[in-house]
């Protein structure tokens, strides 16, 4: 006979998968044994199918059983005297994979980036949008509220946020305008960068009070204020908020309020650009609530177009 | 995408992988960097020990004057965050959301942007202070490799230079020693005003007067006896009583309604009520700056 | 004539050769060593000067910064709650704690300061230009980055101080056109600085910044060891300083050209 090729071994069979799925099924089934009839049978089942495949190959009656496994390509080039080689670009054209496996690559790379990144920047960055509304705040009943007269008032915008959220109002209640009782209640956090704003008159501390309303602790001081300062960077705003002098880009902003129940509840604030008129007088040209520094109204609001939902 | 098996370039990093013919200019600057890579490896010194024992002295003070300031920090203050040492206190008041009376302020090396944004004091002109001016300067400080492309790099031969990096150096000093000094208007307490009717002679009908200076938001444009903040070009208040022409009445009217005088900054204290007024002009007047 | 060379002693040399056995193993297996011994022994230009130490001296302030840092972590509660005490508590009553947090804070300052100084040195030399850019634009964002550092650093003793100037720095990026607000939002970790502030500039101060500069760094002294360190350009002995050989630039004129007559 003319050459061999190498020495036809005892016949080894080719790799399988039936084994493991065999192995599986034992598991299974013994998992069953524990934990329920159902999940034995199961296992069963598995081990069974998988069990006669793998039975099958290895004696011989598989359709492919008895050829040798056919050569790899570098067992087959070396054969044929070559180096290592390349696959050539025929190879490459009927065999796709490499362009395949390289696209997958990247593609199923890109797909895990996405699953971490996705969420995780989502988690850093939605949740600062979302679900920043506040609950109404009770203030304290309208009475506190002596008509014409200041009071510096403190309380927690967010009661379930703890002290964190403690903000100040300069209120004044004006009487009133049409059988509605008539509040101006301005945020003392400064229109240019959000300083605490002082107000420009004798506070009188003796006086303070410290109550418990319904749902936040309330501190509350009558002051007489001329004027509101800002000793950041010198901003002025008078008795409406209006600004005066300095910085600031606006006016400052307001609470909105409801009386229920005779008593006083803070429902959101909102931003000014101008207060014509006084007291109960008052016409308010109201915006949505805006950071301090930005403007509401002028040719410089366009810089800010849309605002984050508050 | 076609699978590469061979690179007819040259292998990356050579010239071949990026074909094209080079300038002079490039061409001459890689020779030099050439000479000097040369130039290093005959006339240079081995990094260990010769740089590194530079380096390590220089480390070695940066280490104990961090050590210093730590321990002078500490050891001049006290647990109370009133008892502020040589270098400050320890920590302030815990925070208050609700205050009226706290005056912020930066880490000192935010001094220079502070100072900025007092001086923008148009309300039109607030967005160039906060973000125009420091963006620009970035973008030229990132740009600056690509905006000066000579190879000369000697200063005396870079006037452009050498003026940028005196400008620079010297307004940034300048805006940060001014935003440090940038005085507080803080609120201040009784000991406060005994040590300034000590300071400045003032009668005790001054008193009231006094406190309602401190508590009237007037620091928060004037300057007296070293507290306050000066802002919006308002004057030191110190002396005032010594002005000619300058007494209660006259205060009195200024202040009750500054609009009269042709001041049109300054808020209008008409609603403090007479008494209140009638106070704070008896204690202008009597300010003599008499320390 | 050959210089005598001392033989070395039969003992000497077996010390010698089981002190280098190890290196020996760890350099067959990784190349450290080789790498380390290559950083140590380079070349640098015989004559660079007290100014080129500022770049370690930057160096080994953040190292410090660091080092602090971890360990102020193990005492820090970054809840608003809890902050001031805890900060009252490490100062006051934990051993060491003083020294250990002074050091943080005035490192800071030093930190920042330095890395101006560094700077200054560095385009008063010029050593921004060709090759280097890259490296300058390295070193230009962990200026950025370390004061950012400073700005989310300053919040977490969470008093009144710290607090405040949070608030008026956040409104300050809060200005800036378009996204001005909605970069508000991400900071604060809400429409206004509140619980969750604290705890993202903590994250912040911590872990994503650190891990950026950390980046940037290795990347900066990369560069400087591979583009090396230049000399002072005003040096008699400059290196890469004369006329190279090549080709010049084609345009002469009015304009004195700089035909690379400065060191390089």
């Amino acid at each position: 006979m003319e050459q061999h090729g190498p020495e036809p071994q005892p016949h080894a069979p080719p790799p399988s998968l039936w084994p493991v799925g065999f192995a599986v099924g034992v598991a299974v089934l013994l998992t069953g044994v524990v934990v329920g009839w159902l999940v034995a049978a199961i296992g069963a089942t598995i081990a069974l199918v998988f069990g006669f495949l793998w039975v099958r190959d290895v004696t011989g009656r598989a359709p492919h059983a008895g050829k040798p496994p056919p050569p790899v390509g570098a067992r087959a080039a070396t054969e044929a005297g070559h180096a290592l080689p390349l696959a050539d670009e025929g190879e490459i054209e009927r065999f796709p994979r490499s362009r395949f496996l390289e696209g997958a690559t990247l593609g199923l790379g890109g797909l895990i980036g996405g699953l971490i990144t996705v969420p995780v920047a989502g988690l850093a960055i939605v949740p600062t949008f979302v679900g920043q509304k506040h609950e109404d705040v009770d203030v304290g009943p309208l009475e506190a509220f002596p008509e014409n007269e200041w009071q510096v008032v403190t309380f927690m915008e967010d009661p379930s946020e703890g002290e964190v959220s403690r903000r100040t109002a300069f209120v004044r209640s004006n009487g009133e305008l049409q059988g509605q009782p008539s509040l101006t209640i301005l945020s003392n956090r400064c229109a240019h960068l959000g300083c605490p704003v002082q107000a420009a008159g004798p506070l009188d501390e003796a006086q303070k009070e410290t109550v418990e309303t319904s749902n936040t602790v309330v501190t509350r001081i009558p002051a007489n204020p001329a004027a509101f300062a800002c000793p950041c960077h010198g901003g002025a705003y008078d008795t409406e908020g209006n600004v005066t002098a300095g910085p600031p880009v606006r006016a400052l902003d307001r609470y909105a309020y409801e009386i229920r129940n005779g008593r006083v509840f803070l429902t959101g604030a909102y931003s000014v650009g101008k207060v014509e008129g006084e007291g109960k007088d008052a016409v308010i040209t109201k915006y949505d609530l805006m950071n301090p520094g930005l403007h509401v109204d002028g040719p410089s609001s366009l810089l800010y177009p849309i605002g984050p939902p508050r | 995408m076609s699978v590469q098996r061979r690179n007819p370039q040259g292998p990356p990093g050579s010239a071949k992988h990026f074909p094209g013919k080079k300038s002079p200019r490039v061409l001459q600057r890689e020779a030099q960097f050439k000479q000097y890579k040369a130039d290093v490896q005959a006339r240079g010194k081995p990094f260990y020990p010769w740089a590194m024992f530079h380096d390590t002295v220089m480390s070695l003070v940066v280490v104990i004057v961090i050590i210093g300031l730590a321990c002078v920090w500490y050891f001049t203050s006290g647990e109370n965050p009133e008892d502020a040492g040589w270098l400050g206190p320890r920590y302030a008041e815990p925070a208050d959301p609700g205050t009226t009376t706290f005056v912020p302020r930066p880490d000192w090396y935010f001094y220079f942007l502070f100072y900025l944004l007092r001086i923008f004091k148009w309300p039109d002109s607030v967005i160039l202070g906060t973000v125009g001016i420091p963006t620009l300067l970035m973008i030229i400080l990132f740009a600056l490799p690509f905006l000066d492309v000579r190879r000369e790099r000697r200063i005396i031969r870079r006037p452009v230079a050498a003026t940028a990096l005196v400008l620079t150096a010297v307004s940034m000093g300048v805006l940060t020693y001014k935003g440090a000094a940038a005085e507080e208007a803080t609120a201040a307490g009784e000991e406060t005003f005994d040590q300034i009717m000590a300071a400045q002679n003032l009668p005790e009908e001054a008193r009231p007067g006094l406190e309602l200076y401190f508590q009237s938001g007037c620091t928060g444009c004037h300057t007296y006896a070293g507290e306050g903040s000066s802002n919006l070009g308002a004057p030191d208040l110190t002396a005032i009583g010594s002005q000619q022409g300058k007494d209660a009445a006259y205060f009195q009217r200024y202040v009750a309604n500054p609009r009269e005088f042709g001041n049109e900054v300054m808020p209008v204290y008409q609603t403090l009520g007479e008494e209140n007024l009638q106070a704070l002009a008896e204690f202008l007047e009597a300010s003599k700056g008499g320390g | 004539m050959a210089v005598p060379v001392r033989t070395k002693s039969r003992r000497r040399q077996q010390v010698e050769q089981a002190a280098l056995y190890p290196l020996d193993w760890l350099e067959e297996r990784s190349g450290l060593v080789g790498a380390t011994k290559y950083f140590l022994f380079r070349k640098v230009p015989g004559d660079i000067s007290w100014g080129h130490t500022l770049g370690s001296a930057t160096l080994t302030a953040f190292l410090v910064q660091t080092i602090t840092g971890v360990i102020l972590a193990m005492y820090y509660r970054p809840d608003p709650d809890s902050a001031y005490e805890s900060i009252q508590h490490l100062t006051n009553e934990v051993t060491l704690g003083w020294l250990v947090r002074g050091m943080h804070r005035w490192g800071a300052s030093v930190f920042i300061i330095l890395m101006f100084f560094h700077m200054a040195r560095v385009f008063l030399f010029g050593a921004y230009k060709y090759p280097r850019e890259l490296n300058w634009i390295v070193g230009a964002l962990l200026l950025i980055l370390g004061m950012f550092e400073g700005f989310t650093g300053y919040l977490l003793p969470w008093d009144q101080t710290a607090y405040w100037a949070t608030i008026v720095g956040v409104n300050l990026q809060g200005t800036g056109p378009f996204v001005g607000p909605f970069l508000v939002n991400v900071l604060n970790g809400g429409a206004e600085i509140g619980v969750d502030t604290l705890a993202r500039f903590y994250a912040i101060h911590m872990l994503l910044l650190p891990g950026a500069i950390f980046a940037l760094i290795g990347l900066h002294l990369w560069l400087v060891i591979r583009l090396g360190v230049t000399s002072q350009p005003w040096s008699p002995e400059a290196a890469g300083a004369g006329e190279p050989e090549g080709p010049k630039p084609a345009r002469e004129g009015l304009v004195r050209q700089s035909r690379g007559g400065g060191s390089e």
